[in-house]
């Protein structure tokens, strides 16, 4: 009896979900560039995409300078944060991390905030767009990445779920206290640009930043592929997973580096994006119900560039002139997931 | 495997382990650990609560450094292995409970082959044979597809058995594996791995509190005592009184003759049976509970015999004490009255 033949039996599901998945991504893509406070005909904005010179000229302007970039920085940071939630969650095994409770985003945006408003105050905050793209997504990968490793560290000594959280809010607390420290001795227009960053955006991206934000997600989600066998391996534990030959600081290091790219480049284009990395993956796992992450880490891609997608487009009010802060839409979209979570499993049962 | 009968397959010698103390927190070692098995055996590592068993077996797991010593597979220091060569040499199943969410038991198993499969961890065809096979072993093939979450205590059990054997090592250590089972599964687990002991000749080493069955169905006991360690067969253990040396504290003591523990009791009298088995030796133990000495010369205190109603074909006990007679016909009956 082939009792792991599951090709054709309970993967069917997963291609199923897949495809549906993809559908969805292609709909909700187009429906994210059609919303937002200019209406735009579809005739002229299918023009525009697919045959540039025969469509009017500010319809192709908006499309393609303004929504087109938008619509891909939305994919893209769904996946990336997903992707970052998952993998923390499963070497964590806690059901509640993600790189916005854990303190990798407030690392991020403290990395962010010091380049920002504390090392070039010489300079404009102009380094935001164009030329200070790749500096600022080194100083926050660094901020991520330092976080991630007091957070390891610490886990390795304190091995509980309830703790490992409060420490995140601690370090979260501790990085915004430094901010607004830095706040408080930054110029009036410094400080404004960098509170609008602080309430997340996805319209603010520009080509040149997706230059860097789409490679170190790529960089981050190949990493994540390449590491599937160790992360199904953390599932079991630690002792299990190094019983079974798996190198187990290397591997999490390795891990970690991939998560805080992917969380820190997010924060750093995009401001500190909340609750999407720890909701994603469930939504992910209750769809496909397996703990296999070679079919998980492309679920939550798609699960992700799909919710995020959507919370654009809520963002954008169809309907109204004004647009929300993303940060506000994830929040009230994620948190839902996250309570609803606590209350099936009841207890911080391993995920 | 290699090895002939009398080639050591384990030989731990003089080994030290623990953690040293740091951080203002005090350090637990444990001295002179010297053990050995040969290949397929099934060994017991026993001995009291918090004396280190779990630590030896960490470390023997290689997932903890020994402070001195040494412990060799096959004439090979642990530390020599690296993850991926050990991963193939030893299998371990802890004492933590695998609850993970969406998990098939087919899947769990399917973790045993983890040191045997690419990057992307995908099975081959051999691959998938052994973790039905190894499901099979623990007779757990019909749960195949059931999630893991669903499982009774004693199923998980079994499942992380299967893993360790679709693992395909020499070795398999085991930390209490029937710790949190009842006497049915407790006795089902060591007759599994008895079994597999035997048919796959593996090396079997587990931790047990479990003496009674651990007397009957392992090969060798490692005991682990404060400052020494002994090492034999379960009945030398027994005939030399070693492990009456489990208990310091002196309220629980080994018999030698009935295979048992019991408590010291405060001494009732002396007491004879008379009657047919198995009766017979229920009453003693009984008696022996309630603190009576049994006794088969003299004039016992109390004097019991054991007849059967003809009738009605039950048993009926007759005791007598101080010139006075009850009959009746259970035990509990019987200590209700004298």
């Amino acid at each position: 009896m082939n009792v792991t033949g599951n090709k054709y039996r309970y993967h069917r599901r997963s291609w199923v979900l897949f495809a549906v998945l993809i559908m969805l991504l292609l709909l909700l893509f187009l429906a994210d560039l059609f919303t937002g406070s200019v209406m735009i005909p579809f005739k002229d904005g299918i023009r525009a995409l697919f045959m540039p010179s025969s469509a009017p000229e500010t319809t192709r302007i908006i499309l393609q300078d303004f929504r087109l970039p938008k619509a891909i920085t939305a994919m893209v940071t769904g996946i990336a944060l997903s992707v970052s939630g998952l993998q923390m969650q499963t070497v964590f095994r806690n059901p509640l991390a993600g790189p916005y409770v854990l303190g990798i985003s407030a690392g991020a945006s403290l990395g962010v905030a010091l380049f920002a408003l504390g090392f070039s105050s010489a300079l404009t905050w102009g380094f935001m767009s164009g030329t200070g793209a790749w500096s600022l997504a080194l100083v926050a990968w660094s901020g991520a990445f330092l976080v991630m490793l007091l957070v390891l560290f610490v886990s390795a000594r304190v091995n509980d779920n309830m703790t490992i959280l409060i420490l995140g809010i601690l370090f979260s607390s501790a990085a915004s206290s430094v901010v607004s420290i830095l706040q408080y001795f930054s110029s009036e227009a410094m400080l404004k640009s960098f509170i609008v960053w602080t309430m997340g955006s996805l319209g603010g991206v520009t080509f040149s930043q997706l230059a860097v934000l789409v490679p170190a997600t790529v960089a981050g989600v190949l990493i994540a592929f390449y590491k599937t066998k160790d992360l199904n391996a953390f599932l079991l534990g630690e002792n299990y997973a190094r019983s079974l030959g798996v190198n187990i600081i290397r591997s999490r290091l390795v891990i970690f580096f991939g998560a805080s790219l992917l969380a820190g480049t997010i924060t750093a284009f995009c401001g500190p994006i909340g609750f999407i990395g720890i909701a994603v993956p469930h939504l992910a796992r209750v769809m496909f119900k397996t703990a296999n992450h070679l079919v998980l880490v492309p679920a939550v891609i798609l699960t992700g560039a799909n919710v995020m997608l959507l919370s654009d487009i809520i963002a954008q009010l169809p309907g109204f002139q004004a647009t929300l802060p993303i940060n506000s839409v994830t929040a009230l979209l994620g948190i839902p997931v996250v309570v609803w979570m606590i209350v099936k499993n009841r207890k911080f049962a391993a995920i | 495997m290699t090895g002939s009968p009398t080639s050591k397959a384990i030989e731990i010698c003089g080994l030290k382990v623990g953690y040293s103390p740091a951080n203002g927190e005090s350090g637990f070692v444990r001295e002179a650990i010297s053990f050995s098995a040969c290949g397929g055996e099934m060994i017991a590592l026993i001995g009291p609560n918090g004396i280190g068993k779990s630590t030896l077996l960490r470390t023997m797991a290689g997932f903890q450094k020994g402070l001195d010593g040494q412990i060799l597979y096959y004439r090979k220091p642990v530390d020599r292995f690296s993850p991926s060569e050990l991963s193939r040499m030893l299998s371990f199943v802890s004492t933590e409970s695998v609850q993970v969410s969406n998990l098939r038991v087919a899947d769990l198993v399917a973790y045993g082959r983890f040191p045997y499969t690419g990057w992307l961890g995908r099975l081959s065809e051999t691959d998938r044979l052994m973790v039905s096979d190894a499901l099979e072993k623990v007779g757990l093939l019909k749960f195949a597809r059931r999630m893991v979450t669903q499982l009774s205590d004693g199923e998980r059990q079994r499942a992380l058995i299967a893993r360790a054997l679709a693992q395909d090592t020499p070795f398999i250590l085991l930390d209490e594996p029937t710790a949190f089972l009842d006497v049915k599964n407790k006795y089902e687990i060591f007759h599994l791995l008895h079994q597999l002991a035997r048919e796959n000749n593996k090396t079997i080493i587990l931790s047990t509190h479990d003496l009674n069955i651990a007397l009957r169905e392992m090969d060798k006991f490692w005991i682990m005592l404060d400052y020494e360690s002994i090492e034999g067969a379960p009945e030398d253990a027994v005939l030399n009184g070693w492990l009456d040396r489990l208990f310091s504290s002196g309220n629980v003591a080994f018999d030698t003759n009935s295979g048992d523990f019991y408590f010291r009791k405060e001494h009732a009298g002396t007491a004879s049976v008379q009657g047919d088995e198995p009766a017979y030796s229920w009453t003693i133990r009984a008696l022996e509970r309630r603190g009576f000495y049994f006794t088969t010369r003299g004039k016992a205190d109390l004097q019991i015999t054991i007849s059967k109603d003809t009738r009605e074909g039950s048993l009926i006990w007759t005791a007598e004490r101080n010139g006075q007679t009850v009959r009746v016909n259970t035990i509990y009956e019987l200590f209700n009255r004298i």
